[in-house]
């Protein structure tokens, strides 16, 4: 189990140190410090062992996060829990800086306090937690509130309390994707799979009964010829108000293999494993609702057709084509593509059809914005690129050139089919729920090989 | 931001702050890719760059290297730098070049050709610029390419001082670092001159450089020493107020004078008479000072001051020749034992323990025991009385030496743990050195056992042991002493063996009295006998075989102990072994046979005291060289009357010491008639190939005690072979036919594994050299020949090269790759040769290549096998062998041994089952050959009928040959 948890800065002073069990001692602190922030070569795997004590670390922007452990634990728990500390930390004062921790630590202390108890972690949800650890310091609850507090924590449902109220019950669910890419010059696909992720923030009434419908094969198939259709079908709830959310589409044309998913805790999985449904009570506010990864029949948004020339040591030239491939009708956005130059550049000159180019040292690349780019078009970037003579004789390796963009679909194909609301004692239904869902497609590392 | 001023470089201030304002490692790469983008478009730019701008960026440059990161340009601009007029650019060029540019870039020449052009230059401060860089590189191309110029500034003389001095800095910089690539000319001649330059510094560092040469061919600079004497009286006889910048602390040019004095210290005492006393005079003068009143309360004062005087007293050492200086410096060391300072103390005894080896000041030196002693008692400080340690042992002799180790052995049993060993080596060789009386002689070793006996290494109790035994008067004492420190009641295991030794040998000689009668004895020593370890245990039973010849009446006490069953079975092998064997000799041979075998041991040959040579090695520099050999001299004489009483030795001993794996092979050749005398070797170093007869009478304890230096002992123990192979090594070549890896030959020095492994007709074998020793072995040098005329045909083999040294205790790889070209029928010969203390030795040994190694097995049924079979008719192919079996025929066995063999064992072929089918394909590089292989055992008579039949003529006979040795 975790043996103590500590955040540093980026000069590796100690912010928050927190320590859960004996075997962990003061020096810990430094030892991470020394090995880790302070080492010489850039330490790359998140995991160290320094005497015989792991530590597994995340960085968020200049904020080291260091979990420490003398046993043998599930790293992958560890790591888990540490992205949903800053998850907490974010909800509870915005994004996680070294101010903000300043500002911050004796919640940061009462939030440790809660989420780990002699290092196995506990309850994480920002919800729950905040019904308990405010910011508007202390107020003296009632008994019946604390009696309740105590009652809702320990009892069945953790994570969503009794007597909730909206006057309009409304429900947002969002499909966050990330498609990654590896594709060599000739346009060969050598790897490629997405992460989703389900976002979901329900303003709903009471305690009520959520039924997820997708369309991944397996629930479908198990599903066989029952009306499913018709459950999308009378789907018709939705005034199509926001260019961004839409209804959810009425045509599921084909169902999606998922690889592997995993669900918030709130879903029933002896349901999902014995009827193959998703049905879940949520808790109020956003939460994720799942987690999948797909791995066949991807929609690739966009291909790169690069073509480097090098005309003698002095001089290369870069030519890269962009396409994208999607419904002509749909609008990606943020699209930035960048070409990495070679470690002896002297000077580049680009010239680009659409967006912005320039050259940044900084960074030793092209970067190649374009703003919006419709579907089924294309764009093409020539550079110039000079070399200084080096006495260095190792050639360049030629980095792949990578892609950011934002599309407003799911590549893998994934589509919601239906969310159904159950709440048998308020007097509200399915129909009255107003519900709104997104997709979003965006870029992982998404690489061309030159 | 820093200020700026003149021909500061603002852009590069503002680089640096921007790095240092840098919040994070990821920032501080994106500020220096940004730069170094910037300064590569600006080399690459079409305008020429103005040397600021060049030195701007050069710097820039300079500043992202040392920032940890590469820089792969740039350089041509540095050296384009070098070529500038400005003292700030130049310096910055050369500067980027002592940083960044290797010894074997590829812009040394023209780098070389800058500096050379600079120094060729009249700008003084150039030129030191430029042999600033050289000082810095120091590469063997720039002590090749400057070789001409840099002397010639030294002895031009035209150059300014400054110049000179750093020209001779830089040249003692090449001399150091590629002493070779310098050639001798004529300045060599001048550059002793230098030493009467008006410069202080110039001499200063002329002084350094001289030495440097001095030292390496002290014939050639002999002029200096008039030179340097002369210039020692100046800066001695000169006031502080003279030397005005080179007087530190009012005493004058301290650096200079210890720089002279050190370099005098290569050459003999000056033989012309005006020099002699000249240096005599300033040695004196420089004494005499030490006695004046200090002229400043200062630290670095009295420092100075006492670094010259010290170098002097080294010089009065090394010179060994003035009686008076040497006293003198005595009496001025002695002030100091009990000066305040530690250091002062320390550096005082150090002298000393050098001015106790001159024969003029010895006694002077004698002078200071008690100081010594008390310093020894009461130091703080442990490598302070370790010098005092040091400073008494040199300082012995005849007529303090017992007084120096009484208190020596007094201060033993509080001295500080890191220095015991030492002081129990110099304890043991002071008593025997000096003993006039045995008996004080054996008393001294025995406390000293009794007082740290755990720092008694086995050459001390050694030792005694052959003092006692070639000493016929001291035996009776040593028994009796022995025999009293043994009734303590907790005694050290060593005391165990020096008295389990000398009773079992000498116990007769106070068994006259009734306190210390034979039985009494026997309880006494075996009343340790359970506390002790299996070597000491082996020693005693050993004595306790030589009482039942000493004392017959208690022979049925000793065997009951030894019928035992702590004994005879004890798990301990060696032990065992004793234990019946004894009970076997003492209950078969009858009381004349026994009295003959367990004869008094015979005296040693007198040679070097190996406690001596054990200290040397411990500490090479702290036993005084001088001392030594007039000490050896004069200790030699009572040793070879030691050894002359008692000169007819007996032709038949046991060795007591014996400690070997396995005497039974020597028990084996005692019962066969050798002779009628017959040596019972229980040594059991020896390995069974050993010739018995001379070694052992001699040899054996000997080489026990010696291993350190003895020469004429390696043959005997290591059994090795001179001219053939190796023993032992023929049997261990044999088991290796059919396996790939273990050990091939093992001795004490040396064991040698061996592993290969083979794939078709290549074959990779590596040798894997472990020394046993705690000694490096060295000279270490391994030849593999291939007998006959095979070499140009059969085996090709590759031999990588293996390192000079095997360490202590340290293992060393080596690889062999052997190509089969042909078939061959013998395998190729190692020999090792290394020396070993000193002491040549060599191994020839087999290397485990044989010609089924390149075999592959093969697999087919049995008509194939038969049809092949039928092919392969002719008599040339074949070649059939009845043989006896060694061992009873084992089904399972012999099939192991053919899948060793590396041929295939095929099933179902041959209607009989007990008979073996095997087939396989050796390969070679020209051609692969078929093998097929019948082994038809017939049970009751014991034989086997091995037919090969090969594809190759030859071939199936050397198979044949091989396999039979298996069986």
């Amino acid at each position: 189990m975790i043996g103590g948890l500590f955040i540093y800065n980026h000069k590796g002073e100690v912010l928050i140190s927190r320590v859960y069990r004996d075997d962990i001692g003061r020096n810990a602190v430094d030892a991470f410090r020394v090995n880790v922030i302070h080492a010489r070569q850039q330490v790359r795997s998140p995991v160290t062992n320094i005497a015989r004590t792991s530590f597994f670390h995340i960085k968020r922007s200049n904020i080291w996060l260091a979990a420490v452990t003398k046993q043998n634990v599930n790293a992958a728990m560890v790591f888990e829990f540490l992205h949903k500390m800053t998850d907490v930390m974010a909800a509870y004062f915005g994004k996680v800086t070294e101010e903000n921790i300043k500002n911050n630590f004796v919640l940061i202390y009462e939030i440790l306090d809660e989420i780990l108890d002699f290092g196995y972690p506990q309850n994480t949800d920002t919800g729950i937690l905040k019904t308990f650890i405010t910011q508007q310091g202390v107020k003296s609850q009632s008994k019946e509130e604390t009696s309740q507090i105590t009652s809702q924590v320990t009892g069945q449902i953790g994570w969503r309390r009794e007597g909730i109220k909206y006057r309009r019950n409304e429900l947002f669910l969002d499909v966050l994707e990330s498609v990654n890419l590896l594709m060599s010059p000739q346009g060969q696909v050598l790897s490629a799979h997405v992460a989703g992720r389900i976002v979901m923030k329900s303003y709903l009434s009471g305690m009520p009964e959520c039924k997820f419908g997708i369309n991944d094969k397996v629930l479908m198939e198990s599903k066989g010829g029952k009306s499913g259709q018709d459950d999308t079908r009378g789907g018709g709830y939705v005034k199509n108000t926001s260019g961004l959310y839409s209804k959810p589409s009425s045509s599921t044309k084909t169902s999606i293999a998922i690889d592997d998913c995993q669900f918030h805790q709130c879903v029933k999985l002896s349901k999902f494993e014995t009827e193959h449904s998703i049905s879940f009570i949520p808790p109020d506010g956003e939460f994720e609702l799942m987690r999948y990864r797909t791995t066949k029949d991807i929609s690739l948004p966009f291909r790169t057709i690069p073509l480097v020339r090098e005309v003698g040591r002095q001089k290369m030239e870069v030519k890269v084509v962009v396409k994208s491939n999607f419904k002509p009708s749909l609008l990606a956005q943020k699209v930035e593509v960048r070409i990495p130059t070679p470690l002896n550049t002297s000077g580049v000159q680009v010239i680009c059809m659409k967006g912005k180019a320039k050259y940044k040292a900084s960074e030793n690349a092209i970067v190649w914005k374009i703003k919006r780019m419709g579907g089924m078009k294309e764009c093409q970037l020539s550079a110039e690129i000079e070399l200084l003579n080096t006495n260095d004789k190792r050639k360049w390796t030629r980095p792949p050139i990578s892609m950011n963009f934002e599309v407003p679909f799911a590549p893998s194909g994934f589509k919601v089919r239906y969310l159904k609301v159950f709440e048998p004692k308020l007097n509200y239904s399915d129909h009255d729920v107003i519900k709104w869902v997104r997709y979003i497609g965006r870029s992982g590392l998404y690489e061309t090989r030159c | 931001m820093p200020t700026v001023k003149g021909d500061g470089m603002r852009g590069l201030a503002v680089f640096i702050s921007d790095i240092r304002n840098c919040k994070s490692k990821e920032a501080e790469i994106k500020r220096i890719n940004k730069e170094l983008a910037n300064i590569r478009s600006k080399f690459k730019g079409d305008k020429t760059l103005d040397g600021y701008q060049k030195k701007k960026y050069v710097c820039k440059l300079l500043f992202i290297f040392l920032l940890g990161h590469d820089i792969d340009f740039g350089h041509m601009e540095a050296v384009n730098l070098l070529s500038s007029n400005r003292y700030t650019e130049k310096q910055i060029g050369y500067l980027f070049i002592s940083v960044l540019i290797g010894a074997n870039n590829d812009l040394m020449k023209l780098v070389i050709q800058a500096i050379r052009n600079d120094l060729a230059g009249r700008n003084p401060i150039h030129i030191t610029l430029a042999l600033q860089c050289v000082a810095n590189i120091g590469s063997r191309e720039m002590a090749e390419g400057l070789s001409v110029d840099i002397p010639k500034l030294l002895v031009s003389g035209d150059t300014i001082d400054s110049v000179k001095q750093s020209a001779a800095l830089t040249l003692l910089r090449l001399l150091r670092s590629s002493p070779d690539s310098i050639p001798m000319g004529e300045w060599m001649s001048r550059i002793i001159h230098l030493l009467n330059d008006q410069h202080m510094g110039v001499v200063t560092a002329a002084a350094s450089l001289i030495e440097n040469l001095v030292k390496k061919n002290p014939e050639e600079y002999k002029g200096c020493v008039s030179l340097a004497v002369s210039r020692l009286s100046r800066i001695v006889t000169s006031s502080y107020t003279d030397l005005q910048d080179y007087t530190y602390y009012f005493v004058p040019a301290p650096w200079l004078s210890v720089k002279l004095l050190r370099l005098l210290q290569n050459y003999p005492p000056p033989e012309d008479p005006a020099v002699k006393t000249r240096l005599s005079e300033c040695l004196e003068t420089i004494l005499n000072k030490a006695q004046e009143p200090p002229k400043s309360k200062k630290v670095q004062h009295s420092n100075a001051k006492n670094a010259v005087l010290f170098e002097a007293i080294n010089l009065i050492i090394h010179m060994d020749s003035d009686p008076n200086l040497l006293v003198r410096a005595c009496n001025q060391l002695g002030q100091f034992l009990q000066h305040r300072e530690t250091n002062l103390r320390y550096l005082a005894l150090e002298s000393m323990c050098l001015l106790a080896t001159s024969e003029f000041s010895h006694e002077a030196v004698k002078k200071h025991q008690e100081t010594v002693i008390t310093a020894l008692k009461t130091e703080r400080d442990v490598s302070v009385r370790q010098r005092a340690v040091d400073l008494l042992y040199a300082m012995c002799d005849r007529t303090n030496a017992e007084e120096i180790v009484g208190e020596m052995l007094e201060y033993l049993e509080s001295a500080d743990y890191s220095i015991r060993e030492e002081m129990v080596l110099k304890v043991a060789i002071l008593a025997e050195k000096y003993a006039v009386d045995y008996t004080w002689y054996v008393d001294v070793i025995l406390n000293l056992i009794r007082i740290a006996g755990d720092y008694v290494s086995e050459e001390v109790w050694y030792r005694v042991i052959q003092i006692v035994i070639n000493r016929d008067d001291v035996q009776g004492y040593a028994a009796k002493t022995v025999f009293e420190a043994l009734q303590a009641p907790a005694c050290h295991e060593n005391m165990v063996k020096v008295g389990g030794y000398i009773l079992g040998e000498f116990g007769n000689l106070i068994a006259g009295d009734p306190r210390s009668g034979s039985a009494v004895q026997f309880q006494l020593l075996h009343s340790k006998y359970h506390l002790c370890s299996p070597a000491t245990r082996g020693l005693l039973l050993s004595a306790y075989i030589k009482f039942i010849n000493l004392f017959p009446e208690i022979k049925h006490i000793i065997q009951d102990v030894l019928r035992s069953d702590n004994n005879m079975r004890n798990a301990d092998v060696e032990l065992q072994q004793r234990s019946i064997e004894y009970l076997q000799l003492s209950s078969i041979t009858t009381a004349d046979v026994l009295a003959t075998v367990l004869e008094e041991m015979p005296p040693f040959p007198e040679r070097e005291s190996s406690i001596l040579a054990k200290l040397k090695k411990k500490k090479p520099s702290s036993v005084p060289e001088g001392s030594e050999q007039k000490e050896t001299t004069a200790s030699k004489i009572p040793a070879v009357q030691m050894s002359n009483n008692v000169d007819i030795a007996p032709p038949t001993s046991i060795n007591l010491m014996s400690q070997g794996e396995s005497s039974t092979d020597d028990f084996v050749d005692q019962g066969s008639p050798q002779g009628g005398s017959a040596s019972v070797d229980l040594l059991g170093l020896g390995s069974p190939t050993q010739p018995t007869a001379p070694s052992v009478g001699s040899g054996g304890l000997l080489d026990m005690f010696d291993t350190l230096t003895s020469h004429s002992s390696a043959p005997a123990t290591n059994g090795i072979d001179l001219g053939g192979l190796s023993g032992g090594a023929e049997e261990a070549f044999r088991k290796f036919i059919c396996k790939n890896n273990g050990v091939l030959f093992e001795n004490d020095l040396l064991q040698i594994g061996v592993k290969s492994e083979y794939r078709e007709d290549l074959g990779r074998l590596w040798v894997f050299y472990g020394n046993k020793t705690t000694f490096q072995l060295n000279a270490f040098l391994v030849d593999v020949s291939t007998p006959g005329n095979l070499s140009e045909t059969g085996l090709s083999i590759q031999q990588k090269p293996v390192g000079g040294e095997v360490e202590a205790g340290a293992q060393v790889k080596q690889q062999f790759n052997m190509a089969c070209v042909q078939e061959f029928a013998e395998a190729p010969v190692m020999t090792i040769q290394f020396l070993y203390s000193g002491a040549q030795q060599k191994i020839s040994l087999k290397l485990p290549v044989v010609l089924n190694k390149y075999i592959t097995p093969a697999e087919m049924d049995a008509n194939t096998f038969f049809t092949r079979w039928k092919a392969l008719n002719s008599p040339s192919q074949e070649c059939q062998q009845i043989i006896k079996a060694t061992s009873p025929i084992d089904h399972e066995q012999v099939k192991a041994k053919l899948i060793g063999f590396s041929v295939s064992v095929l099933e179902k072929v041959d209607p009989n089952a007990e008979n073996f089918v095997s087939a396989g394909i050796l390969y070679t590089r020209n051609q692969q050959v078929g093998i097929l292989l019948r082994l038809e055992p017939n049970k009751q008579a014991q034989m086997y009928r091995l037919t090969v039949r090969a594809s190759r003529d030859k071939v199936a006979k050397i198979l044949c040959d091989l396999m039979q040795t298996q069986l």
